[in-house]
């Protein structure tokens, strides 16, 4: 998971600071911690049950994200700089990547670094690709319809099994607009990290 | 805090070889007895280690005994639950001594799912010269019996024997945190995550669910059940701590199942605080009422509390435990660090609170005079006699001598456990693979 890995005091740093952020800078902050709260609950799966205690409040925290990142007006530039930025990343080799990755954290506790990224452009924040779909995600949604989407499928219960396409609907349901089946399974895989 | 920068070590830490330290050897639970004449410490082996107070020495009359390995025994062993294909800890998750009805000790140890009573008795002598049967225990034959003699009992090495008596199986979905022994004498409880149960002590095969805060959809969990632990002297009240900072004291009076709470123990919340991580430090880690019953003392990441019964608004005390970290949360966090469940304990007289922190360090609270202090578990502080020295964190600015920088405290080393002798002055801490046993000096030191 070398990409995950931050160093501490850039962390530090984005937190000592956020009293006085930028727009920009408070959602990047908030997506480093997403990041590391989703890394967090894939790596949790393991030969053993996981701590429900670090679950919930993990989860909690993602609510919380959620809530606030819903709540602040995506800025349409400049672009995040935690994003790697590839446009020609698909939803579905993503889902196949947290598929693999989910596979090798079942079998084997050290997941070895994802294939399928392809290595992305030189970044002095992530200076590693990483098997981290959110990257992949925010990067393809970001542009039309949004972060507020992009954190609709952690909260699980809002989403329909329906593999119907949806009609068009108000937001916050249009996160199924690229393809309804696609987040369904995104949703199936969500469910089965963070569902109990 | 007199006492406190006093505090000695009269005894030889229980060191196990650093070079060989095995995840096994990682100490999980540290608890007086009754007396305090015995301690026990779990591990995550499964592994129940009980140190013994030797008796005064003959040569230095004044001087305390020292504690040392009385036995160790095997109490948990690795398991596969074959229907959800997870493996089960051996590790020790709490001990509980039961309080001493006859010669015999007795207590309680739990790990993940199962609890287990166990019995410890001791043999010095053995008796000879029985009529009918050899040493061995044999009959003899008869014919060679030409007189009666009077068995005799005979002095023989000390033996303990531990011996499982009980084992109370099944009753728990989730992971037990805490175990409770009643001031009854005859229940204790037993808490997971979502559920606290009941046990008589003598039966192991039904349990009493008296608290289920388990949603109908595990969608909708948001709070677990991190610590309980009963009234030490009215049996019918208990109290349960959860991961969003609440205390709830529960009267089995009221109802069989305690899921509507008598009293509701929360501290509004700071709004100057308020950051992402607001819910995870408040997660309240380790709940435990005064010996008199009348507080109870909660540990969270960055504070201990100290709670009236007769008060729920907030609590009458507030401890810094380490706030210098709260500029690290995010970091703590990362690395899970901010996860970890730090216990507490009260002194004899409920006048010092105590609890661990990182970098093998412990802090002491006097409530009395409010001095707080900072003390290292140490290989050099485990020198015999040697004196605690009072250790300070820096944050930024002026650094004095001695002072440790917040950023080289070590995060691997943290003292989770804790206890306190019921009556005395004597701290056992456990330090990872080590257990420390520390002395005030004016009980070691009279003259």
């Amino acid at each position: 998971m070398g990409g995950l890995k931050r160093k501490h005091s850039d962390l530090e740093e984005e937190e000592e600071e956020k009293w006085h952020w930028s727009p920009a800078g408070l959602r990047s902050y908030q997506q480093a911690l997403l990041r590391i709260s989703l890394d967090k609950v894939q790596r949790s799966l393991g030969p053993r049950a996981p701590s429900l205690r670090r679950h919930v409040l993990i989860h909690n925290t993602l609510q919380q994200l959620q809530a606030a990142i819903r709540l602040a007006p995506a800025p349409a530039l400049p672009p995040e700089p935690l994003f790697l930025g590839e446009e020609d990343f698909s939803l579905s080799t993503t889902i196949g990547s947290i598929l693999r990755e989910l596979d090798t954290s079942m079998g084997d506790l050290a997941s070895p670094q994802n294939p399928v990224v392809p290595p992305g452009p030189p970044d002095d924040v992530v200076p590693q690709a990483d098997p981290v779909f959110l990257e992949a995600l925010s990067s393809r949604y970001l542009g039309d319809t949004g972060l507020d989407d992009l954190f609709l499928d952690i909260d699980t219960s809002a989403v329909e099994k329906d593999s119907a396409p949806l009609p068009p609907q108000p937001p916050p349901s249009l996160f199924c607009a690229p393809g309804s089946w696609e987040w369904n399974e995104l949703d199936h895989i969500m469910e089965i990290i963070l569902g109990s | 805090m007199g006492e406190d920068t006093d505090t000695r070590k009269i005894n030889h830490s229980f060191l196990r070889d650093h070079s060989y330290v095995t995840e096994a050897d990682v100490i999980s639970t540290v608890e007086f007895n009754h007396t305090g004449e015995l301690l026990a410490t779990g591990d995550k082996g499964g592994r129940v280690v009980i140190f013994q107070r030797e008796p005064e020495s003959k040569n230095t009359p004044h001087s305390q005994g020292e504690y040392d390995v009385y036995s160790t025994f095997q109490s948990h062993e690795p398991e596969f639950d074959y229907l959800k294909s997870l493996e089960i800890e051996e590790k020790i998750n709490k001990i509980k001594w039961l309080p001493q009805q006859n010669a015999a000790h007795s207590l309680l140890s739990t790990n993940d799912k199962t609890i287990k009573l166990w019995k410890i008795t001791e043999r010095d002598k053995r008796p000879e010269g029985y009529n009918l049967k050899d040493e061995e225990g044999k009959l003899k034959d008869l014919s060679t019996v030409t007189s009666l003699q009077v068995p005799v009992l005979k002095p023989m090495d000390l033996m303990v024997e531990v011996s499982p008596r009980r084992i109370f199986a099944n009753g728990h979905t989730y992971h037990i945190n805490s175990i409770s022994v009643n001031s009854d004498c005859e229940t204790y409880m037993s808490a997971d995550d979502l559920r606290i149960n009941l046990w008589h002590l003598a039966i192991t095969d039904r349990s009493f669910n008296i608290v289920d805060i388990k949603p109908a959809n595990m969608e909708d969990l948001t709070e677990v059940i991190t610590a309980s632990e009963f009234h030490p002297h009215h049996c019918n009240l208990f109290v349960y701590s959860s991961s969003k900072g609440s205390l709830r004291l529960c009267d089995m009076r009221a109802a069989a199942l305690c899921d509507k709470h008598s009293k509701l123990f929360e501290e509004p919340e700071d709004p100057s605080n308020r950051s992402f991580f607001s819910e995870i430090i408040s997660s309240v880690s380790d709940v435990k009422f005064s010996h008199s019953g009348r507080y109870m003392l909660t540990r969270d990441y960055l504070t201990v509390k100290v709670w009236d019964l007769n008060m729920e608004a907030r609590p009458i005390e507030t401890y810094q435990v380490h706030d210098y970290l709260r500029s690290k949360l995010c970091s703590l966090y990362e690395s899970d660090c901010i996860f970890d469940k730090f216990e507490c304990a009260w002194n004899g007289s409920d006048s010092v609170i105590m609890t661990g922190a990182y970098n093998n360090f412990f802090r002491m609270f006097d409530r009395n005079t409010k001095r707080d202090v900072t003390l290292e578990a140490s290989r050099e502080s485990s020198k015999p006699r040697a004196v605690l020295k009072p250790r300070r964190v820096c944050v930024g600015g002026k650094r004095r001598r001695d002072d440790i920088s917040v950023d080289s405290l070590d995060f691997t080393k943290k003292i989770l456990h804790t206890a306190w002798h019921p009556a005395e002055n004597i701290i056992a801490i456990a330090a990872t693979n080590n257990l420390y046993i520390f002395q005030d000096k004016v009980n070691s030191d009279m003259h």
